[in-house]
């Protein structure tokens, strides 16, 4: 299917989201929302300890309780369903990971029964009834201690080591001999936050005891692989079961792990006698339960440099903290290395990488997943490199980026970056924010006394998974490439109709996927319609289907593309049957009586609707010829990889490289410690731009993300593994009033990867955090201070400050 | 969430009358802030019911106590956990009895954890109210013997 035929009127504008006509007039629908006959409700009853072992679990009061209709405990559950399947290899795989604590709680909120009841209140009730007592284990929440195994979070496994490999490559040892400077980091930690969605977590299921099929309503935004996780743990055939999503009020990936909440509802649901059971998930559970970003420590990191600074080689330790059970992990012990040398050119490098687990809230894949840490890692690297040596931070840059001329650039584990402008990137960025008039005010504030400092963020959003990388984790996963489906159809009566098997949460896929048919067909977009939201029952969905990993401009839209092709291959066909032509004779566009074909040599037209009538109401006219055309057209995408080399962890792991370029003025104040963003911009290359005003609003709501992690949200835990944070007064979310005004502009380097040259994007790569990162140590490198933690609020400012002695932690070799 | 807590004082009474004093449950746990009722399993088991209450959370906490050292006349030591407002609270508290003239130096220290909602949610207001009730716990005690 040639993309030549396109007309390509409709991508590359700013149409204004068909979704805002539903949503901005309160008329989404959303899981909540839904209210089912004979509705029970869900109420988890949650451990106080981060690690305990379950004493006694008493639910007798609970169950007479007036309106209760059943009570679930993790032994009941342990007794008729099978553990959660494990992603990661030996010993790790034998972990037990069952939706309600068995015999041992691991962190603090863990879910250890359930409560079903006709009310909500009421279930609330009977869940304070329920006694429990423990005995409390030592808990381990750092990630370091925990690869001590002094305290075992899952005994059978006999370690807390998830996953350890060294990804190593090049002459590392040579680069160090020849190195002019070598650079010493002690340590860097990149903090746990998670994202803040409107809506949090909600789940309705209905286990039908006639036909043992299980229908879930949710907003889980990777559903495709929650059924796999369902099907195994609860014993049934994966078509048994239906998902369905509609509008979600934001993911950001934490929603991808909601499955153990979606088994506990079904065996409820099964247990009430087929009733339906709602679960809506509170704010404090959200941030206390649900899942958060992953923690990283970064050790002993040791970086060689050449007489320009050009970085030549990095040798480094990371320790990932995954909270108590893995669940999406470790996939993240892999994932980092699609971004391995970041922006930058250097070839020989080697990374111990290990992954723990802790007596903390499990992670999940959060917005900028596993790679957003490396990243912060690497910009660190340079800022640090560039202020020990003393060379400029923006020089420091150009000196290692890669080059445009050398794209598509293959990088030292053998991913392929599809295209990209990093100093192009650099300089609108600069002539933005009026690099050289900032400057002048940073030095003229600095004989002030002030503390202000100006920082570069250059990072990367990976999007379009190879899943063949989890084979590098384990080599006996059976998952490899990529796929996405969609279906477009003429319905009886002539309407364009797309299904697709992502479940937007904001991104406008319903949009972009309208834009695309448009251009196809030759219609206006209001003229398509598009079924966004996940369904099983729509049989448009692949293995990899859902809304996750910057991936829906390059997946779902090929496979919407593909789909419309397939479309229109058929509609020509049959129109030249119809209007007793060629198929090169015909034209597509809009007429009296809506889209039609028309015929150019005789001027003959007919609609979608009697195109339709053909196939579907009035088909005795049809040559047996024709009768395999359906005019409802299903089209998997599926991406072109190969499976990586397991053993050299070597091969292509992504699609596209979209990439970030922030700068911020950041500014201590000398009396109260805390970061004021003084000025801001944000530059985007994500390829071709299918919609200008929503990959904008994208990038405004991940930069909001960033700068909220990087100065406002930090999952804080105790000594023994309470956590601090729990509400939105202690998490402190960023919200509007947080926000500075953002400058923002473009770059496209279309991508040789995608057929329209586009790039998924949204994550945003963390710049932010990246970029605050580096205007603090800008502003804080004349005092001493290294910026050695990706949270920096006045808090940590003022007792980095304040503090007696300066930790030094970075330390430099002058070889010249 | 731990919450530690120390001191010492004075009294006019012997070694043998303080940690007569200390052991007895029935004598020294409605000294215990919020005191509401107490029942009794054996000498050195005991079950108190306080009122907690920190700002909107509020309810009654069952402290399980045991009497886990006694050395008459020269230490006592509690151990107790208990349930209160979604949370969880496991505390020690120890007496250290030193003939000082014709009285008695009580040293006191202990360590109260806390888990759960309660630590999460109450976490900063923990410490001072903690430090508070101990101090209401210790004056309570100097008056009785007194």
């Amino acid at each position: 299917m040639s993309s030549a035929e396109d007309t390509n009127n409709w991508v590359g504008k700013s149409l204004p989201r068909k979704e805002e006509n539903r949503l901005l007039r309160g008329r989404g629908k959303f899981a909540d929302d839904i209210k089912l006959r004979a509705m029970l409700y869900l109420r988890f009853v949650r451990s106080p300890y981060a690690h305990a072992r379950i004493v006694s679990l008493d639910t007798s009061a609970a169950e007479v309780l007036p309106g209760v209709a059943c009570v679930l405990t993790g032994a009941e559950i342990a007794k008729t369903t099978q553990p959660f399947i494990e992603i990661g290899p030996d010993p790790f795989a034998k972990i037990k990971d069952y939706p309600l604590a068995v015999s041992k709680v691991r962190y603090q909120g863990e879910p250890v029964a359930a409560v079903v009841a006709e009310s909500p209140a009421e279930a609330d009730d009977a869940a304070e009834l329920v006694q429990s007592e423990y005995e409390a284990l030592d808990p381990v929440v750092d990630a370091e201690k925990a690869l001590e195994d002094k305290s075992l979070l899952h005994e059978d496994v006999g370690t807390n080591r998830v996953w350890n490999g060294v990804f190593e490559y090049g002459d590392v040892e040579g680069a160090f001999k020849e190195a002019a400077y070598v650079v010493n980091i002690d340590r860097l930690h990149f903090h746990r936050f998670s994202s803040t969605p409107l809506e949090n977590n909600v789940v309705i299921a209905q286990w039908n005891p006639k036909d043992e099929r299980i229908y879930y309503q949710c907003n889980n935004s990777f559903p495709s692989f929650a059924i796999q996780f369902l099907a195994a743990h609860l014993g049934v055939h994966i078509d048994r079961i239906r998902v369905e999503t509609s509008d979600i009020g934001g993911s950001f990936g934490i929603k991808i792990t909601s499955y153990p909440q979606m088994a506990v509802c079904a065996l409820a649901s099964k247990k009430a006698g087929g009733r339906p059971v709602k679960w809506v998930e509170t704010r404090s559970e959200h941030i206390t339960s649900s899942a958060h970003g992953n923690e990283r420590t970064f050790r002993d990191t040791r970086v060689a440099l050449d007489k320009n600074g050009v970085i030549t080689a990095l040798v480094s330790r990371h320790i990932d903290d995954c909270g108590a059970y893995p669940r999406y992990e470790p996939l993240g012990c892999v994932i980092w290395s699609q971004v391995f040398p970041g922006v930058y050119r250097f070839k020989n490098a080697r990374i111990d990488f290990s992954q723990a687990v802790t007596n903390k809230c499990p992670v999940g894949p959060n917005r900028g997943y596993s790679r957003m840490q490396h990243l912060w890692f690497l910009e660190r690297i340079v800022d640090i490199c560039a202020h020990k040596i003393g060379i400029a931070a923006d020089e420091m840059r150009l000196r290692n980026y890669i080059l445009p001329e050398e794209f598509p650039y293959t990088t030292p584990n053998g991913c392929v970056y599809d295209s990209g402008n990093y100093p192009k990137m650099l300089q609108v960025a600069k002539s933005l924010f009026g690099w050289d008039d900032w400057k002048i005010k940073q030095a003229a504030a600095r004989k002030e006394g002030r503390l202000i400092g100006i920082g570069i963020g250059t990072t990367l959003d990976s999007g379009t998974n190879n899943f063949g990388q989890s084979q590098i984790v384990n080599p006996f996963l059976p998952y490899s490439g990529n796929s996405q489906g969609a279906n477009c159809k003429l319905d009886i009566y002539g309407e364009v109709v797309l299904a697709v098997g992502s479940c937007p949460q904001g991104q406008g896929h319903e949009t972009t996927a309208a834009q695309v048919v448009a251009d196809v067909l030759n219609v206006h977009p209001d003229l398509i319609t598009v079924r966004t939201g996940f369904d099983t029952e729509r049989n448009v969905h692949t293995g990899f289907s859902g809304t996750y990993a910057s991936q829906f401009a390059v997946s779902g839209l090929s496979a919407v593309h593909g789909a419309a092709q397939k479309l229109k291959s058929e509609i020509k066909r049959l129109a030249a049957f119809a209007l007793n032509t060629k198929e090169d004779d015909l034209e597509f566009g809009s007429g009296a009586q809506g889209p039609e074909i028309r015929a150019k040599s005789s001027g003959k037209s007919i609609n979608y609707w009697g195109l339709s009538n053909l196939v579907n109401a009035n088909s005795a006219s049809l040559p047996s010829d024709l009768y395999e055309i359906t005019l409802n057209c299903r089209y998997v995408w599926r991406a072109p990889f190969k499976v990586p080399d397991t053993k050299k962890k070597y091969g292509s792991l992504t699609l596209t490289y979209a990439s970030q370029l922030h700068v911020a003025v950041v500014e201590v104040e000398r009396d109260t410690f805390i970061p004021r963003i003084l000025d801001y911009v944000a530059v985007d290359d994500c390829g071709t731009v299918i919609n200008p005003s929503i990959v904008e609003g994208q990038v405004y709501g991940a930069t909001a993300h960033g700068i909220g992690a990087a100065v406002m949200e930090n999952c804080v835990y105790d000594a023994v593994g309470n956590m601090l944070t729990s509400t939105f007064s202690d998490y402190t979310p960023i919200t509007a009033m947080n926000m500075p005004k953002v400058k923002y502009g473009h770059i496209e380097t279309p991508s040789p990867h995608s057929y329209s040259g586009a790039k998924g994007m949204g994550e945003g790569g963390a710049a932010p955090i990246h970029t605050i990162s580096a205007a603090l140590q800008d502003a804080l490198f004349a005092n001493d201070i290294i910026i050695e933690d990706s949270f920096n609020n006045a808090d940590s400012l003022f007792r980095a400050m304040a503090a007696k002695e300066i930790r030094h932690v970075v330390s430099i070799e002058k070889r010249i | 969430m731990a919450i530690k807590f120390g001191g010492e004082f004075e009294i006019k009474r012997t070694p043998e009358d303080v940690y007569d004093f200390l052991t007895d449950p029935n004598r020294f746990a409605p000294l215990l802030p919020d005191f509401q009722g107490m029942t009794q399993q054996d000498q050195t088991h005991f079950t108190v019911k306080v009122n907690v209450g920190i700002s909107y959370i509020k309810g009654a906490a069952d402290m399980k106590m045991e009497l886990s050292q006694a050395e008459r006349p020269k230490r006592a030591q509690y151990k107790g956990q208990g349930s209160a407002a979604g949370g969880k609270v496991a505390m020690t508290a120890g007496f250290d009895l030193v003939p000082a003239g014709s009285g008695t130096k009580v040293v006191w220290q202990g360590e109260a954890q806390v888990f759960g909602a309660l630590a999460s949610v109450a976490g900063g207001l923990l410490e001072p109210l903690g430090k508070k009730n101990v101090q209401k716990l210790i004056d309570g005690l100097q008056t009785a013997l007194s």
